[in-house]
């Protein structure tokens, strides 16, 4: 606990500086409060909810921000040559990949935190009258759920950074894994299975969004999501061991 | 203290390491020399937990390397050949990073810190960006950190590269203060001053074991012209040579 506590803290301290860090979040906040303009005059007069909107403004670029938050992790320790004192420190690999997915991770809540301001600040001049107001409770319900989801990037962008030196390889793998994947398996659903056409209208990682933000838990989804985020932490951590083996 | 049985190791087919036994006492400093690619580096990173060798056993006051990992890498400090750093720390964010992360107690770490940095010659930068420290302070900081938590097993890979005269004499000093309550194993081509501090030497000679000099059985002129010899006809064996 203590050495996840350590590696941390040194990554958000890494963040704070890194062009890595403050360049993709600007951007992420850019996009999303484009989408959010345009999702929310696009639904003018509909039963969208404001916490709906946000949610479906942020959740398309979460796997973008999460490709670049997460290429650095490993694939510069490998380039510089840390990873030799961090692998010779006693400390488990599993303790060393949560540490630095948890620094992702905390980067993308103080980012989605961020992103509230949009709304906050936008609604007063724009459709706000003709919205419900948001509860804190749906708002929550909307910030899990885009966290879960994050939280599955991440995984997945953490475990192929220890494949790669270059953190532009590693990015671009992380985003054909974090976007291209799920965007092709539902065009594929959508293509040889006519059947459930009607039932998968939406891409499926947006309804489950959708569903959170108003009010409708699954615990299958919350279930999907954790299951894989664990999934791709203990790859993480048995490719850790594996250079190990190799070097 | 330390005990190095039938290592041997291949990357694929490329044999790299063949049948390596050794054993290393405690306050002993073990020099280990040999040509470019003999497989020095190879071996200290199975030293340091960072390579699995493909046969035998590497054992530090009975620890296995493999059985036990994390309790033998709590008992190594180790310098790597290439040096690495973050660059965006100060000196002694650095090392009390690393302090932590290597589980010292809280109440221990600025202590811990502060002899390190006392022992390596750093006192004074201590709060310097370690992107604007020269090749041999770069150095300093590695070998601080190594010592940094009192390790029984010390493994500093190519320590004497690329620094000047009095560096050397200072890392040398660091080490033979160090070496009281640790054994050492270092690797180099540096043998004029890797004898003034090694008990033992090594000769490495294409992953196999050529020579082991005790440095106390010899007179320095004649152990220098035998070790001169082995790696010459190494090198020559090579082809590095003409």
């Amino acid at each position: 606990m203590k050495a996840i506590q350590v590696i941390w803290l040194r990554e958000v301290r890494a963040f704070q500086g890194a062009f890595s860090c403050g360049v993709p979040v600007a951007a992420f906040l850019a996009v999303y409060g484009w989408t959010f303009v345009m999702t929310l005059r696009n639904n003018e007069g509909s039963v969208l909810q404001i916490q709906s909107i946000w949610g479906l403004s942020a959740a398309p670029w979460l796997p973008l921000l999460s490709a670049v938050l997460t290429m650095r992790l490993f694939a510069e320790e490998r380039a510089t040559g840390m990873i030799d004192l961090l692998l010779s420190a006693p400390i488990r690999e599993r303790d060393l990949v949560l540490g630095k997915f948890l620094s992702a991770m905390t980067v993308i809540a103080v980012t989605l935190g961020l992103s509230l301001l949009v709304p906050v600040l936008l609604l007063p001049a724009l459709s706000a009258p003709l919205l419900a107001p948001a509860g804190a409770a749906a708002i929550a319900a909307t910030a899990l759920i885009l966290l879960l989801q994050a939280s599955t990037w991440c995984a997945a962008g953490t475990m192929i950074s220890v494949l790669f030196r270059n953190q532009a390889a590693a990015a671009v793998s992380s985003l054909i894994v974090c976007s291209a994947l799920p965007v092709a398996v539902y065009a594929a659903i959508l293509a040889w299975l006519p059947g459930v056409r009607t039932s998968v209208a939406w891409m499926p990682l947006l309804v489950h969004v959708y569903d959170f933000s108003t009010g409708l838990f699954m615990t299958s989804v919350i279930t999907l999501y954790v299951a894989t985020t664990l999934f791709f932490l203990f790859a993480c951590s048995k490719l850790l061991a594996l250079l190990r083996l190799r070097g | 203290m330390l005990d190095v049985a039938h290592i041997t190791f291949s990357y694929g087919a490329n044999r790299i390491l063949t049948d390596i036994t050794f054993d290393v006492a405690p306050g002993e400093i073990v020099a280990v020399t040999g040509p470019n690619g003999a497989g020095k580096t190879t071996l200290m990173k199975i030293l340091a937990c960072l390579l699995m060798q493909d046969a035998g056993t590497v054992r530090l006051q009975g620890v296995d390397s493999l059985l036990r990992p994390v309790k033998y890498r709590r008992s190594i400090g180790y310098l790597s050949e290439h040096n690495p750093l973050y660059s965006d720390m100060t000196v002694q964010e650095y090392l009390t990073y690393r302090v932590r992360l290597k589980g010292e107690r809280a109440m221990r770490v600025r202590r811990r810190v502060s002899e390190a940095l006392a022992v390596s010659g750093l006192s004074g930068m201590h709060n310097t960006r370690i992107r604007l420290l020269s090749h041999g302070y770069r150095k300093r900081v590695s070998l601080a950190d190594a010592l940094s938590t009192h390790p029984k097993l010390l493994l500093l890979d190519d320590l004497l590269a690329g620094l000047d005269r009095p560096q050397r004499a200072a890392c040398g000093a660091a080490l033979s203060a160090a070496s009281s309550r640790a054994a050492v194993v270092v690797t180099g081509h540096e043998l004029d001053e890797l004898l003034n501090w090694c008990t033992r030497v090594i000769v490495l000679d294409r992953g196999r074991i050529a020579a082991l000099f005790r440095t106390s059985d010899f007179d320095r002129a004649e152990l220098t012209a035998r070790i001169d010899r082995l790696l010459v006809g190494q090198s020559n064996a090579q082809g590095v040579l003409p």
